[in-house]
C-alpha cells in the first residue's frame, strides 16, 4: 500500500522555477519581436513552404534524391569531387596544348586519357538508354 | 471533366489550386481540365486595404500576379465572361470566345456601390479599394483636427472592418499626438455596436474606454457632402470634418446583368454550394446569396469544400462533404492586439481577450495569405 | 402586385437575421413582404425596433418551434 506523497513524481519548487524562466523568456521574446520581424519571419516561413512544395513535387528531383543516396552515387560524387581538385591542380601546371593532329595522336595515346574516354563513353551510353526509356514509358 | 472557374479571388483561386493538386493525375492524362478566368492578370489581398489607408502597407504590396500564383495545370486566361449560358453549359468572354463546360464554379465576389446613396460618393471616403485607400491615407495625413464619422451600408463585405477602422483611427491619431483634437464618432445599422453579440459586448466598454462616440439604429439615408452633413433613414443627421463609410455592397455587374440574381447574390444552397436549380454549377465566395458573412475566410472555407467535392465526383462520381458555415476571423483591436471569432452554422463565436501573439498570428497570416491561395495551408 | 420573399437566416451568426433583412428590405419594391426564419431568440424583440425606429411594417411575429418567423413589408 503506497503512501499518497509516493504515487507521483511531485511537482517541486524546482520545477515552478522552470516554468517561471520559460514565462520571462516567452516574455523577452514578445517584448523583442517587432512587427517588421514578425513580417519577415512569415514571409521566408511562407516563401519557404512554397518552394519546398514545388521541390518536393518535382519528380526529377525527388528520384535523383533517392539515387544520389546509393552507395555507387556516393562514391561516384567522391570520385569526382577528387577528379576536379586534381585536374585544376594538373591543368594549372601544364603546358598549353600544342594543337594539329600530331597533338591530338600523341592525346589519344595516353592511357588516362583512354580511361577518361571510356568512362565518359559509358556514362553517355547509359545516360542516352534511361532517356529513350522513359521517353518511351512516360513519367 | 472540364471544370471552369469563373473569377480569380480568394475563393476562384483556391478552387483551382485545390482541383488542380487533387486532379494532378487526371488532367495529365487528359480526364480533366481546369480553365480560369479573371477580370485581372492580378490578385489582390484586399485585407490589406485597411493598412493602406493607414500607411501601413503600400499598394504595391497588395499584390501578386495572378499567373504566378496558379499550378501549372491550370489554363488561365485574363478575359472576363460577359455572357452566361447556363442552360447550355457554357460562357462567352469579352474577347468573343466561348467556353464550355462540365462543371462551373462562380466566384466572381462583390463590390461596393457609394453611388446608390444620394451623395455618398462626392462627400466620404472609402478604403474598400486602392485608390480610396490611397485617397483616405493621404486625408488622414492632411487631417488636423475635428469630427471623424464613421458609417456602415448593408451588405458590406468583412463585418469586422467597421469596428477595426476605430481601433485604427484612434491609434493612429494617438500616435500622432492629436487623439484630443479628434472627435471618434461610429454609426450601425442595428440596436448594438455589431452584428455579432459577443463582438457588441466586447467592444461597446472598449469603445467606452477609448473615448468613440457611438450611434446605433442609423441607417444611412443620404450625404449632403457640401454641409458636411450625415443623414440617417431615422432621421437624426451627424455633422462631421471627415466621413468614411464602409458602404452597401452588390455582386458584380455580371451577375446582375445575367439575371443570376437579384443584387447579384446568386442563390446557393447552404450545405453543397450548388447553384439552386443548377446541379452543375457551383457557388463559392462573396456572390452567394448565404446568409453567410463575406470575407475571405468563408471564401477559403468553402472553395475547400467544393474542390474536394468535384474532385470525389470526378474519381468517384458522387461529393463528399458538406459546407458547415465555418467562419474564422481575425480582429485587430488596437495597440499591437488582436482577437479571433470562429463559428459555423451551429456554434456562435466566443472571442478570447486580445494579445500580442494574436496579432502577430495577423501579421504572419499578411503573408501567408499567398500561400494559402497556392493551396499549401 | 406585392411580393413576399423568404430569407432563411436560421443557424447564422454573421452578418446575423437582421443585417440580412436590411439586405433583402434593400433588394425589395416598396409593398413586398420580406418573411425571415430566425433561430435566434433576440430577432423577435430586434427586427420590430429597427422597423419601427426606420420606419417599416411589422405583418407577423410567429415563433413555430425553435424557428421565429418574423413579416415586415417594405413601406417606403
Amino acid at each position: 500500500m503506497t503512501s499518497p506523497n509516493e504515487t507521483t513524481a511531485p511537482v517541486g519548487d524546482a520545477d515552478f522555477q522552470r516554468l517561471a524562466e520559460f514565462a520571462q523568456l516567452v516574455t523577452s521574446a514578445q517584448d523583442a519581436l517587432s512587427d517588421d520581424m514578425v513580417n519577415r519571419i512569415a514571409s521566408t516561413f511562407s516563401e519557404g513552404i512554397t518552394m519546398l512544395d514545388r521541390l518536393t513535387r518535382n519528380e526529377g528531383l525527388t528520384h535523383l534524391l533517392r539515387e544520389l543516396d546509393r552507395v555507387e552515387n556516393q562514391q561516384f560524387l567522391i570520385a569526382l569531387s577528387n577528379a576536379f581538385t586534381q585536374a585544376s591542380r594538373e591543368l594549372a601546371s601544364s603546358p598549353p596544348a600544342a594543337g594539329g593532329i600530331t597533338g591530338l595522336l600523341r592525346l589519344m595515346s595516353d592511357p588516362g586519357v583512354q580511361e577518361g574516354m571510356r568512362l565518359m563513353a559509358i556514362v553517355g551510353a547509359h545516360m542516352s538508354n534511361s532517356l529513350r526509356e522513359v521517353h518511351r514509358r512516360g513519367l | 471533366m472540364r471544370i471552369l472557374v469563373v473569377g480569380g479571388g480568394t475563393a476562384g483561386t483556391i478552387v483551382a489550386n485545390n482541383l488542380a493538386r487533387r486532379l494532378s493525375a487526371e488532367t495529365r492524362r487528359g480526364k480533366a481540365r481546369i480553365t480560369m478566368l479573371s477580370a485581372s492578370d492580378r490578385h489582390m489581398y484586399q485585407p490589406g486595404l485597411l493598412y493602406v489607408a493607414f500607411g501601413q502597407m503600400t499598394p504595391d504590396q497588395l499584390y501578386r500576379d495572378q499567373a504566378s500564383l496558379l499550378e501549372s495545370n491550370i489554363d488561365f486566361h485574363v478575359d472576363p465572361v460577359t455572357e452566361f449560358m447556363l442552360d447550355q453549359n457554357k460562357v462567352r468572354t469579352q474577347s468573343g470566345k466561348v467556353h464550355e463546360y462540365d462543371t462551373l464554379v462562380i466566384a466572381t465576389g462583390s463590390r461596393m456601390v457609394p453611388e446608390e446613396i444620394p451623395g455618398m460618393n462626392e462627400g466620404a471616403e472609402f478604403f474598400y479599394t486602392e485608390a480610396s485607400a490611397v485617397k483616405l491615407y493621404k486625408k488622414l495625413r492632411e487631417f488636423q483636427g475635428g469630427k471623424v464619422a464613421v458609417a456602415v451600408g448593408v451588405p458590406h463585405k468583412c463585418p469586422i472592418a467597421p469596428v477595426e477602422v476605430m481601433f485604427s483611427l484612434h491609434d493612429y491619431f494617438k500616435a500622432r499626438g492629436i487623439r484630443d483634437k479628434v472627435h471618434l464618432k461610429y454609426h450601425y445599422p442595428i440596436n448594438r455596436i455589431h452584428t455579432i453579440e459577443n463582438v457588441a459586448k466586447w467592444a461597446k466598454p472598449e469603445f467606452d474606454r477609448i473615448g468613440v462616440e457611438y450611434e446605433t439604429l442609423f441607417n444611412i439615408k443620404e450625404v449632403d457632402g457640401k454641409n458636411k452633413l450625415l443623414k440617417s433613414e431615422e432621421g437624426t443627421e451627424y455633422q462631421y470634418d471627415l466621413l468614411i463609410v464602409i458602404p452597401q455592397h452588390r455582386g458584380m455587374e455580371v451577375v446582375e446583368q445575367n439575371k443570376l440574381g437579384p443584387g447579384g447574390w446568386i442563390p446557393t444552397d447552404r450545405y453543397s454550394l450548388k447553384m439552386n436549380g443548377h446541379d452543375n454549377v457551383y457557388v463559392v465566395g462573396d456572390t452567394t446569396n448565404l446568409p453567410v458573412s463575406k470575407t475571405g475566410s468563408a471564401a477559403h472555407f468553402q472553395a475547400e469544400v467544393i474542390a474536394e467535392n468535384i474532385a470525389s465526383i470526378v474519381k468517384v462520381g458522387e461529393p463528399v462533404r458538406d459546407y458547415d458555415g465555418k467562419v474564422y476571423c481575425f480582429i485587430e483591436a488596437g495597440h499591437d492586439r488582436a482577437t479571433y471569432a470562429m463559428f459555423n452554422y451551429q456554434n456562435p463565436p466566443d472571442l478570447k481577450p486580445p494579445s500580442k501573439p494574436m496579432h502577430w498570428f495577423k501579421l504572419s497570416y499578411n503573408q501567408m495569405y499567398w500561400t494559402s491561395v497556392r493551396g499549401l495551408l | 402586385m406585392s411580393d413576399t420573399k423568404v430569407i432563411d437566416a436560421r443557424n447564422t451568426f454573421c452578418p446575423g437575421p437582421l443585417m440580412e433583412l436590411i439586405t433583402h428590405m434593400r433588394l425589395a419594391q416598396v409593398g413586398d413582404v420580406v418573411e425571415l426564419l430566425s433561430t435566434d431568440s433576440g430577432s423577435a424583440t430586434d427586427i420590430p425596433e429597427w422597423a419601427k425606429k426606420v420606419g417599416h411594417e411589422m405583418m407577423g411575429i410567429e415563433q413555430q418551434g425553435d424557428t421565429w418567423h418574423l413579416k415586415v413589408r417594405k413601406a417606403k
